[in-house]
């Protein structure tokens, strides 16, 4: 049994149409993976930024997880919010990343994008706001039916996560 | 002769998991008077000539008026010794204000009733007195800080002497904050003063001596501070000034006109634990972590999946992660993994995929799409011979990039390969792309019309052609422009089981087929000498165990029949 320490943070995003911002993530791994401790999904603050363009969260992640085989590393998956002043919520982003698998402090930037609907949807979507989602949110960390999607490049989400392997080289495993 | 002081008396910090109610400290002071000095001097003078026996001790011994320039307390913790002048405030019941003064007034009582009080200078003040806190305030005013003694306490000072030290309840920091109510919108104005000054909840209890001439005890510009003992609920504990552990005593000097110099010694005297409770304790510890490192294991199991020996697996988590610097808008890419001989995959494994289509922003002064689109790739090498191949090759993943627009024209722009990187870790590769161009207008003008351009039939003439057989590949005539560029994330782990071998015998690895394949003769050699040096030990102890005169007979005969 191998046990994987997940230490860090979401540090905060840029680069995104308007900076009041908040974001869900969650960490979803496959079957052989046991969470031991930690929560693996949560929503962050939201935060507007007076100066410049990056709305920091600093929103620790710390997980422990034990597993007993190599499939199913763990994948974290963001969704990127806005909020405006008027207390809507309208959808900015989806992201995605592996969790790297060498030990050590790792930062890393995590590129969203959002899904776009037809032209008039998109000339409402710049008046009033709102616009198309995901129906299933799986389909950010599947990849299989990506296809059928038309998406526009939204901002970068920075993470800094620290890994910690344990008993991973018992098993011949090197990374 | 000059006594030696003890001139360091700053604060000490312990830590100890033991419960703060078990100290006890051992307090003393003597007076320094010139009789107690002199006598002092002839008696070492004496020790140091007692060998030639000329001195007698009885006459130097210097007794009476012993009693009152001395004194000796063992003192616990928050444990209240009342002084002179607090004995007879608290005797009179009108002083008595509040209920801790009224406790007071009872013990007072109730030690005049019994043999009365077992200290006589010493006292102390606990965390409950409201001299405690002032006393911090009432050094800064006499200016010890600084040398001018004009300067007044600061504002910040002000503000920390009138906060009232209490002991706050612990706040654990999980998960319990109170979800309703995570900001306060109006603050109190103690609520301010308690959180933007530092507040440490220390308890603490203060030694005092009360230094006045004999017979003249109660006045309270006597008193004198001796020890501060301070503690918060975790076990930190701040002695200020130190044990003296052995070294010279302190000195306390009395600021009045008759200047008089006292010692002051402190000294721990806290029982310890015995041994045996230490022991019991450390193994309770022990079998508390070997509880939990077993629950841990029955959470998820021993076993962990092993490729067959002599397999090497190969895992690749990864991401498309941008395109940039092409020519049009929407782009997808398209792209498929090649594996080359000896390496294979899982039959429901997807060696390809497509991502979505995306349409660019403009980033520092190139168009860039974000894709951000995860794949997951095993494979598995299984190494045959060695002598054969001296390169492993490693499998690639051969893309394409497209773009289609809204009215559905769809151009190729760009197609590029990546190479598995054969050290595991994290890397981020940028691959560059070409397209294929076509000499003449025609072509160009049916790309920016209608949407067609020439495509490759076989995708690995990127790197190496499939059908390639030579020495010498030749491009010569193809025409390409170069296109934008591809972002990846890839994170390799690689595993096999020859890897826990190697880490056992703590070798270095190299390359991954030695290891795979020469391992296995290394293997052999070190088996056949492990071997070889089992039977030698056997043999030596077999001649060792035999009797003497067997060894000596059977070389008489050797001897005899060499002979």
């Amino acid at each position: 049994m191998a046990e994987l320490h997940i230490i860090g943070q979401i540090v905060g995003a840029s680069g995104f149409p308007q900076s009041s911002l908040f974001c869900k993530w969650g960490v979803h791994t496959g079957g052989a993976w046991r969470l031991l401790s930690g929560l693996k999904e949560g929503q962050t603050q939201v935060d507007l930024p007076q100066t410049g363009d990056m709305a920091y969260w600093s929103h620790p992640i710390d997980l422990h997880y034990a597993t007993k085989g190599l499939q199913g590393w763990p994948k974290l998956h963001l969704q990127v919010w806005h909020q405006d002043s008027f207390g809507r919520c309208q959808l900015y982003g989806y992201g995605f990343c592996h969790v790297p698998s060498s030990p050590g402090h790792h930062r890393m930037s995590c590129a969203t994008w959002r899904p776009l609907g037809s032209w008039q949807e998109q000339l409402a979507q710049m008046f009033v706001g709102g616009g198309p989602q995901l129906r299933n949110p799986d389909l950010i960390y599947s990849g299989a039916d990506r296809y059928r999607l038309h998406t526009e490049a939204m901002g970068t989400v920075e993470l800094e996560l620290g890994v910690i392997m344990r008993h991973f080289d018992k098993y011949g495993v090197e990374s | 002769m000059a006594d030696c002081w003890n001139t360091d008396t700053g604060e000490a910090v312990y830590r100890s998991r033991d419960a703060v109610k078990n100290l006890r400290i051992k307090v003393r002071i003597e007076r320094v008077t010139s009789t107690a000095a002199l006598s002092q001097h002839l008696q070492q003078q004496v020790l140091f000539q007692q060998d030639r026996g000329d001195i007698e001790l009885e006459t130097l011994t210097s007794q009476g008026q012993t009693g009152d320039n001395e004194e000796e307390v063992v003192v616990g913790w928050q444990e209240k010794l009342f002084s002179q002048y607090e004995m007879e405030l608290f005797q009179n019941e009108a002083a008595c204000q509040t209920p801790l003064d009224r406790q007071y007034h009872a013990e007072v009582k109730a030690l005049n009733r019994t043999k009365g009080r077992r200290n006589h200078r010493i006292f102390t003040y606990t965390d409950h007195d409201r001299y405690t806190s002032c006393l911090p305030l009432h050094q800064m005013q006499s200016g010890d800080l600084l040398t001018t003694t004009k300067s007044s306490p600061t504002f910040l000072a002000e503000r920390m002497a009138s906060v009232r030290h209490r002991r706050q309840e612990r706040r654990t920091m999980d998960c319990n904050i109170p979800k309703t109510k995570i900001i306060n919108w109006e603050p109190t104005e103690e609520f301010v003063k308690n959180s933007h000054v530092v507040n440490n909840a220390m308890q603490t209890m203060h030694i005092m001596g009360d230094l006045g001439p004999t017979g003249r005890l109660g006045q309270k510009e006597n008193e004198c501070l001796l020890i501060t003992i301070k503690t918060d609920g975790s076990g930190t504990v701040i002695v200020k000034p130190d044990f003296n552990k052995n070294k010279e005593p302190y000195r306390i000097v009395t600021d009045r006109d008759r200047r008089e110099v006292w010692r002051l010694t402190v000294e721990n005297i806290s029982t310890t634990m015995k041994p045996e409770e230490k022991d019991r304790e450390q193994n309770m510890y022990k079998d508390l972590y070997v509880r939990h490192k077993e629950y841990l294991n029955s959470l998820v199991g021993q076993d962990f999946e092993m490729p067959p020996a002599g397999i090497l697996r190969y895992l690749m988590n990864g991401e498309i992660v941008s395109a940039k610097g092409f020519e049009y808008d929407n782009l997808y890419i398209h792209f498929f993994m090649e594996l080359p001989n000896n390496w294979s995959s899982l039959p429901f494994q997807p060696l390809s995929g497509v991502t979505q289509t995306c349409r660019t922003k403009t980033l520092e002064k190139e168009n860039v799409a974000l894709f951000s689109y995860p794949f997951n790739f095993e494979a598995f090498y299984m190494s045959e011979k060695e002598s054969e191949e001296s390169i492993l090759q490693w499998p690639v993943l051969y893309f394409k990039v497209l773009s289609l627009d809204s009215w559905q024209r769809y151009r190729t722009e760009g197609y590029g390969y990546l190479l598995f990187p054969a050290m595991p870790g994290k890397h981020t590769v940028t691959c560059h792309t070409w397209r294929p161009l076509q000499t003449g207008t025609s072509s160009v003008l049916r790309r920016f019309f209608i949407g067609g351009s020439p495509e490759l039939e076989d995708h690995s003439y990127v790197r190496i052609p499939g059908t390639f057989k030579g020495e010498r590949l030749s491009r010569f005539g193809f025409c390409t422009e170069t296109t934008g560029s591809v972002t990846f994330n890839l994170h390799c782990i690689q595993q096999a089981r020859s890897f826990v071998d190697a880490a056992m015998l703590k070798k270095r690895r190299q390359k991954v087929f030695d290891q795979l394949g020469g391992f296995s003769q290394q293997g052999a050699v070190c088996n056949i000498l492990e071997a070889f040096q089992r039977a030698r030990r056997k043999m030596q102890e077999a001649r060792e165990s035999l009797p003497r005169d067997l060894i000596s007979a059977t070389s008489q005969l050797q001897i005899e029949s060499s002979a």
